[in-house]
């Protein structure tokens, strides 16, 4: 047990587990900053999971997989495309809950329910299989590896030859708290979900930066899902998102819903998932150890509201 | 905020209800497990079934599918079965019906009517359901059309608790007694120095299952004891998805185990059990197929996999409806449909034969005959409790 956890494995395995749901966790903090619950990441990463497959597969027909960058180019195709589609879907669920006022709930949840089933008719139609895609010659993400740092034990080993979208979730760590609270664009967001009606009051269209601000989410989410599908596992099976998107969802309010907060919380939810992969080879009961993820979320839940109580108490006593 | 604590509690309880939906089957499972656990026994009352073959009128079969046909496993392999009795007789004497029902969580509130609208007619010689989802529909149906024959598959009806109805015949099938082949073949196969990947010196095989209940384990139990009988000092690292659908966290668990010298898998888990075919063949090892035959459903990963475990519940069906034709099917009865009766099986075919080497094959045939013969009894989660099952796998885990 110790030897597994301090090993090189280990650690990858937290970074496997932690990247699909640190992207969802940036899809969702981009719209509760916005004032927006997006419970729909769900179903937009099973989509996502799917299209990534599809398109990928459809980059490898264009671009040819003989070369390793014929191989890139046709994960670039289908990861831009399988984004773009996210985006797409962002605006549609925008378009509903903010052109079309339905509750953003209950519009959720339909399009949570239309991509599960939506996703077996869509491969039923195009690969024939209602199960998983494995006929489908998708092309996965690539791994990068890092010349020289590379040789170097255990960092080394750590840092090169992890997944590209590994990579890509850290990063939009970093992009996400700048574009929030460095540019215009993201202050105007956090003014829209801190107040719309004072947001309104100078000038600012709400309805505008809560579609921007869904687009963002919807391609967060998107990149997500392509990882499920497309480098945690090599091909998509149905319902393979399996509630990712709702632990977003929790990370994200549990990290107070900024990017730096959310990507702590995600990488503890890793952790506490590859824990339990690991202790499964223990003697320790089962049922105890799949517990271990949810109780994680529940104690910082718990340490989270605490702290907040907290402040707020010396706010009022500072008054 | 408040609203945003109140929608993930609500998330969380849509996941335990969601959980909960899963683990209630389990638990039917268990609860009718203590009563009649795949044994034969006769039934209350003796059906005095001498069906006449009216010239002109065939046997007609209902099979109502809670699902899709085209899952290439369990309803495929049924239909089958009833396909080629269709042929072999001809349709003067035997007819089917097949109704796909849809198996989407907004398809099951049909299931129970459909089921209804078929005893109504009164047109079919037997109805035939399966799986835990259909107990509650089957529980209203045989008490409403008492003169309704049905065969209920792979999953026990607990016919002392439903007062013993004489319309239903419950089968069930023997997935320990394939789980066993897959055990021994699995023993076997982490220590032979014959094949490619596999390091002989730990013996140390894996096992993933889709959840933590009876009819999982049911395939443990047997998976462990065929294990033991060829290698007593095997190691068995036993996970659990926790689910049927996260195939991610199937390839994260599987990888773990392959990685803590495991060389050889057995996938129990739904398409959670993919993972651990592609964890397998991302290193190297092997991993054992379940339900339809795996190796020819995923081309590129069939190196990786040997041979699958098959429920061949067409040919119960095969075997079931003819006895009934002749009125010898015990209804009132569970019966279960081992190695004997074809009900179980590896698939043997060529491919099987490339990847696994001849002394190991030989073996496995050798132990499938004395299961056929009755001197090997494979044990059964169905007739064991909860502790008995915990130390079988205590006794394998890994130091």
């Amino acid at each position: 047990m110790l030897n597994g956890i301090f090993s090189v494995e280990f650690v990858n395995s937290i970074l496997r587990a932690t990247t699909p749901i640190l992207f969802a966790t940036m899809a969702s903090a981009v719209a509760a900053k916005a004032g927006i619950c997006n419970m729909a990441l769900e179903g937009m990463m099973l989509l996502s999971a799917l299209f990534g497959v599809l398109f990928s597969a459809l980059g490898g027909g264009i671009f040819g997989t003989a070369s390793g960058f014929s191989q890139f180019a046709s994960f670039g195709f289908g990861f831009l495309l399988t984004v773009l589609v996210g985006g797409v879907i962002g605006l549609i669920f925008a378009f509903c809950i903010l052109h079309m006022k339905a509750d953003e709930i209950l519009a959720a949840i339909a399009l949570n329910l239309i991509a599960s089933g939506g996703t077996v008719m869509l491969l039923m139609a195009v690969a024939g299989e209602k199960g998983a895609s494995s006929s489908v010659a998708s092309v996965a993400a690539p791994k990068v590896v890092i010349p020289l740092i590379g040789s170097i034990p255990v960092l080394g080993e750590i840092l090169s030859g992890q997944n590209l979208l590994t990579w890509l979730s850290i990063l939009a760590v970093i992009v996400m708290h700048i574009f929030l609270y460095k540019t215009p664009m993201g202050l105007k967001i956090r003014a829209v979900g801190e107040n719309k009606n004072a947001a309104e009051s100078v000038g600012i269209s709400a309805r505008k930066i809560q579609y921007i601000a869904l687009v963002i989410s919807g391609m967060l989410a998107s990149m997500g899902g392509f990882y499920l599908s497309g480098g945690y596992m090599n091909m998509f099976t149905r319902e393979m998102a399996a509630g990712r998107g709702y632990i977003a969802l929790a990370a994200s309010s549990m990290g107070a819903d900024t990017p730096v907060g959310g990507f702590l919380v995600s990488i503890l939810f890793g952790i506490a998932q590859a824990v339990a992969n690991l202790m499964q080879l223990t003697t320790i009961p089962m049922q105890l150890i799949q517990m271990i993820p949810y109780l994680t979320t529940l104690i910082g839940l718990g340490i989270y509201s605490y702290a907040r109580m907290k402040r707020r108490r010396k706010l009022l006593q500072s008054e | 905020m408040k609203k945003l604590v109140a929608l993930l509690l609500a998330g969380a309880m849509a996941f335990s209800l969601a959980a909960c939906g899963k683990s209630s089957g389990d638990e039917g499972n268990k609860a009718a497990s203590g009563t009649e656990g795949g044994s034969k026994e006769e039934g209350g009352s003796e059906e005095d079934g001498s069906k006449e073959q009216e010239s002109g009128k065939p046997y007609k079969a209902a099979f109502l599918v809670n699902g899709n046909l085209g899952d290439k496993s369990f309803y495929d392999s049924a239909n089958e079965g009833l396909t080629r009795l269709k042929e072999d007789l001809g349709a003067d004497v035997f007819d089917f019906k097949v109704e796909e029902m849809g198996g989407d969580p907004a398809d099951e509130a049909n299931w129970e009517p459909t089921l209804l609208d078929y005893c109504d007619t009164g047109e079919y010689d037997v109805i035939i359901i399966g799986t835990w989802q259909m107990y509650d529909a089957l529980n209203t149906a045989y008490e409403m059309y008492p003169d309704q024959k049905f065969i209920f598959f792979d999953e026990p009806f607990d016919f002392e608790a439903a007062g013993n109805p004489d319309n239903i015949f419950n089968m069930m099938f023997k997935q320990n007694e394939v789980s066993y082949l897959v055990g021994a073949g699995a023993a076997l196969m982490t220590t032979s120095d014959e094949m490619e990947g596999i390091d002989p010196s730990n013996s140390i095989i894996g096992f993933l299952g889709g959840m933590d209940g009876i009819l999982i384990n049911d395939f443990l139990v047997g998976y462990i004891q065929g294990a033991k009988d060829v290698n007593p000092d095997i190691q068995v690292a036993v996970a659990y998805v926790g689910d049927y659908i996260d195939s991610a966290k199937g390839k994260d668990l599987s990888l773990t185990q392959f990685q803590n010298g495991a060389d050889v898998s057995f996938n129990v888990a739904g398409n959670a059990g993919l993972g651990l075919i592609e964890a397998a063949s991302e290193s190297g090892k092997y991993a054992f197929g379940v339900d339809s035959d795996q190796a020819a459903l995923l081309p590129d990963y069939a190196a990786s996999i040997p041979t699958s475990a098959l429920k061949n519940i067409g040919n119960a069906l095969y075997l079931a409806i003819q006895e009934d034709m002749e009125g010898n099917l015990q209804y009132g009865t569970t019966q279960s449909y081992g190695f004997a009766e074809g009900g179980v099986g590896l698939v043997l075919d060529a491919h099987y034969e490339e990847v696994l080497p001849e002394s190991i094959r030989t073996k496995l045939a050798e132990l499938q005959a004395s299961i056929e013969n009755g001197d090997i009894v494979v044990n059964s989660a169905y007739e064991m409790t909860t502790e008995e099952v915990e130390e079988v796998v205590n006794s394998v885990k890994i130091q």
